[in-house]
């Protein structure tokens, strides 16, 4: 313990140095632009930033390819919130009770505790990391195809609390997303499903364009298609903060967000995208008005924004620990680590003692760096909801263009893009919610992938399911919440869904 | 004849000169292009760049890495493959170049490029992928794996990169040469692939030396044998599967550079003097150690050869391996 501490004050000492802190900041920086404009997210930044940083040293590189990754984090909320559009895949859910809340006049409010609920989710996971890290990364080595599998089982279940209408509809968008997730090669065989001949489609549809398409295109092309249109919203200044009532009922959330995320997190692969849609789920379940979920309820805010805030510093523990490349964006950050000579492995923490705790040490000051940051760019974002439609909605539509595009560098994102905002617009038209979707398209290549390489493992057998004891206990998990919701069928209560039903047959028409 | 109009026959003649000058000037006079058809951090990115800052430096113009991703590096070579030979819009291909076309006509596609759409220009590094076992596993030697593997046909498994990857090819070699069965576990990439062995998750893997020397210094992975025609110099106790008996146990992770079919025989010697040169460079050669990655440079005929003998035995390899069918 004293060791620890010991060694932190180290790390802060090389933390605070102008010259690291100015990179702390600049990634922290580079990291919340990425986050802001569509279509870009922090693996693209960071891939196309990584060459930028071979001219500095190892602790340099990596504290600003890392402040890119959490920074990223923090901006996704803003055009979220504000625009409906999701900046990164794991601001989707954000999109949905952010953008709520931004009608209603509360984009400050929903802002504000986005940064806050990151602020504190990226503080505590990062003490979590720092005196867990080497534990937890040999557990989370443990999680391989098989329980893998189990987990995203659960995550499908998550889906029966995404949406507050239609439960057939909600089931049938999600089955869409899921189809969607089959186009691409397939991963056991290399055989081409669904390209028609199209190189760039081998590769699958990409979870970007459609979430942009889906909530920022489909939100515009709505907008356009009123007779009169809405209100510009003008945020008053002593509106931007959030009210006590809001922060009562954000803290929860946070907390259990920064949990949930962390965990998830740490799962080598990339689950961190689903921790914002579970944590979301949870918050609903949890929640003693899980109707207000999807009108601008705060904890739909503040639960995801928290959860993949803390999945970021979750995804560092196996590679610090061990030097496993636990996602696409470790990989990326421990490829940079050995273009520096600084060679990745379990022996990192003893061999590089001074990179290791720098690095720590600059995840507590680039999060302090983020909310500064952040918190007055409040008011300056909530003002860009002044300025009128005609003006602000074609600017939108050029970023999405733009931030789409450069991801991969393909016009056939840019062209699934705008199919999918044609796509979305009908949906909702026909009042379904697209938010399953965007789970499913996530969700179908990693369970199909996971089943199929745990059936490779057994030479076919099923067994393995539940012959291994992690997959075992999270299948039995996901058995007892599907046993549950059966029960108000037994005893023929009514759930908030049936309540929701009624009260809106009640109104006429929401 | 008005001054005026003297000035502007002068001015014309010099434009007309510059002109006619420029078009002699010898290649390259603007920046050329590098495509690496994998992401950053990747070994065509990592290797792509030091070169393309050595060979900036003998060009004197700009050497630029484009990452054009997609498809198992399919949607960046065919890029390559079909644009204008002018010696401006160059390759940095692995050995997957000479396995994806031959997946393509396993499978009846059309295909995406072909081998012969390139002019090799050289090849840079070779690295010999080596098997590894996690070290809880009762393998001593390559000798008992392979024994064991006789013994229980399609019980050990392994990870890889992707199906027809290069770490999938590098066990196939292996498995024909020894008549032996593994089962194929693939993963996305070679990073989970790697997870997957450390996680105790799959029996072995082939795998680029770099990367797993951290895992056998700590203890975690076992090295067993190398498939290159020497061996590792990191790993000078680990045998060879050629040593072993086994030639055919060829495989190396090279990386190349190309050209386009049809650019001018002089573009093409002027970028093998530029790749010659930057191999030398000192900057590149310590980039090249800190990833631990052997420089091995082969240019003209010398590769032309090495790439027809490693794309012959991965065309060979694929064919073996045939369709895949998934119970």
């Amino acid at each position: 313990m004293l060791e620890t501490l010991q060694n932190l004050a180290v790390g802060f000492s090389i933390a605070l140095s102008p010259s690291v802190l100015l990179y702390a900041f600049a990634g922290c920086v580079v990291g919340t632009l990425v986050g802001v404009l569509p279509g870009i997210g922090p693996l693209a930044g960071i891939s196309l930033l990584l060459p930028a940083t071979f001219g500095l040293d190892a602790t340099r590189a990596i504290v600003m390819l890392a402040g890119i990754y959490y920074g990223a984090m923090y901006g996704g909320s803003t055009t979220s919130i504000l625009m409906r559009i999701p900046g990164e895949a794991a601001s989707v859910m954000t999109c949905i009770d952010g953008y709520a809340m931004a009608r209603k006049g509360r984009a400050g409010a929903a802002l504000a505790i986005a940064a806050v609920g990151s602020y504190v989710a990226g503080t505590v996971s990062v003490v979590a990391l720092m005196f867990l890290a080497p534990p937890l990364a040999a557990f989370a080595l443990r999680f391989g195809p098989p329980e893998y599998f189990a987990l995203l089982l659960l995550g499908l279940l998550v889906l029966a609390y995404m949406s507050g209408g239609s439960m057939l509809k909600a089931l049938a968008m999600a089955a869409l997303g899921l189809l969607l997730g089959m186009i691409g090669i397939d991963q056991m065989t290399g055989y081409f499903r669904f390209a028609y001949g199209v190189v760039e489609l081998g590769d699958g549809i990409g979870v970007v364009p459609v979430a942009v398409g889906l909530f920022g295109l489909a939100e515009i092309l709505a907008t356009a298609g009123q007779a009169t249109p809405p209100d510009v919203i003008k945020p008053k200044l002593r509106e931007l903060l959030p009210s006590r009532r809001e922060w009562k009922e954000s803290a929860g959330p946070i907390g259990r967000g920064t949990v949930l995320g962390f965990v998830i997190g740490i799962i080598p692969g990339s689950a961190h995208i689903i921790s914002s849609f579970v944590s979301y789920a949870l918050e609903r379940k949890l929640s003693k008005r899980p109707e207000e979920f999807g009108h601008g309820a705060v904890a739909g805010v503040a639960g995801p924004e928290s959860a993949n805030n803390s999945a970021t510093s979750g995804a560092f523990v196996p590679m610090l620990a061990l030097g496993v490349p636990s996602g696409p964006i470790p990989a990326v950050m421990l490829a940079a680590m050995m273009v520096h000579g600084v060679s990745p492995g379990p022996l990192l923490i003893k061999n590089q003692p001074e990179l290791f705790w720098s690095f720590i040490a600059s995840m507590y000051v680039g999060n302090v760096v983020l909310l500064i940051l952040n918190l007055p760019l409040v008011g300056l974002f909530v003002n860009l909801l002044r300025v009128p439609y005609p003006i602000l909605y074609p600017s939108i539509l050029v970023f999405c263009v733009l931030g789409v595009y450069a991801v991969n560098g393909s016009v056939v994102d840019v062209w699934i893009m705008l199919a999918m905002g044609a796509l979305g617009y009908v949906l909702r038209k026909l009042g379904f919610e697209t938010a399953p979707v965007v789970l499913g398209l996530i969700l179908a290549p990693m369970i199909e992938m996971a089943m199929r390489q745990s059936l490779a493992m057994s030479d076919g057998h099923y067994a393995i399911f539940v012959t291994r004891p992690i997959a075992a206990t999270l299948l039995a998990v996901g058995l007892l919440l599907v046993l549950l919701s059966l029960k108000s069928l037994v005893t023929r209560s009514l759930d908030w869904r049936a309540r929701l039903a009624l009260a809106e047959k009640g109104e006429g028409h929401p | 004849m008005k001054p005026a109009r003297l000035a502007s026959l002068v001015v014309l003649a010099l434009v007309l000169a510059a002109v006619a000058a420029g078009a002699q000037e010898p290649y390259p006079t603007r920046p050329i292009t590098v495509v690496a058809p994998f992401p950053p951090g990747g070994v065509a990115d990592l290797t792509a760049r030091p070169v393309a800052a050595a060979m900036e430096k003998v060009l004197k113009n700009p050497v630029g890495v484009v990452n054009k991703t997609g498809a198992a590096g399919a949607v960046g070579m065919q890029f390559v493959a079909t644009s204008k030979p002018d010696g401006y819009t160059l390759l940095l291909a692995l050995s997957s170049i000479s396995i994806i076309p031959e997946a393509d006509k396993l499978f009846g596609r059309p295909p995406a490029f072909t081998v012969d759409q390139f002019a090799p220009i050289a090849l840079i590094s070779a690295d010999p992928t080596v098997l590894v076992v996690p070290a809880d596993k009762p393998w001593k030697t390559a000798k008992d794996f392979v024994e064991d593997a006789k013994r229980r046909p399609g019980q050990i498994s392994f990870s890889s990169s992707g199906v027809y990857g290069t770490l999938h090819m590098a066990m196939e070699l292996l498995s024909h040469a020894a008549g032996v069965k593994f089962r194929h576990v693939p993963y996305a990439g070679a990073g989970p692939a790697l997870t997957a062995i450390l996680g105790g998750h799959v029996d072995a893997l082939a795998s680029g030396p770099a990367v797993v020397l951290p895992h056998i210094k700590s203890g975690k992975l076992r090295p067993l044998a190398g498939w290159g025609d020497r061996r590792v110099a990191a790993l000078p106790e680990v045998p060879t599967f050629k040593e072993l008996g086994y030639p055919d146990a060829e495989f190396y992770i090279w990386a190349g550079l190309f050209a386009p079919k049809g650019t001018p025989e002089p573009v093409l010697a002027r970028l093998r003097d530029a790749v010659r040169a930057a191999v030398a460079d000192p900057d590149f050669k310590a980039g090249m150690d800190k990833l631990q990655t052997p420089v091995a440079f082969k240019q003209g005929a010398e590769f032309q050869q090495f790439f027809d003998a490693d794309a012959r035995r991965l065309a060979d390899g694929v064919r073996k391996v045939g369709k895949i069918e998934t119970k």
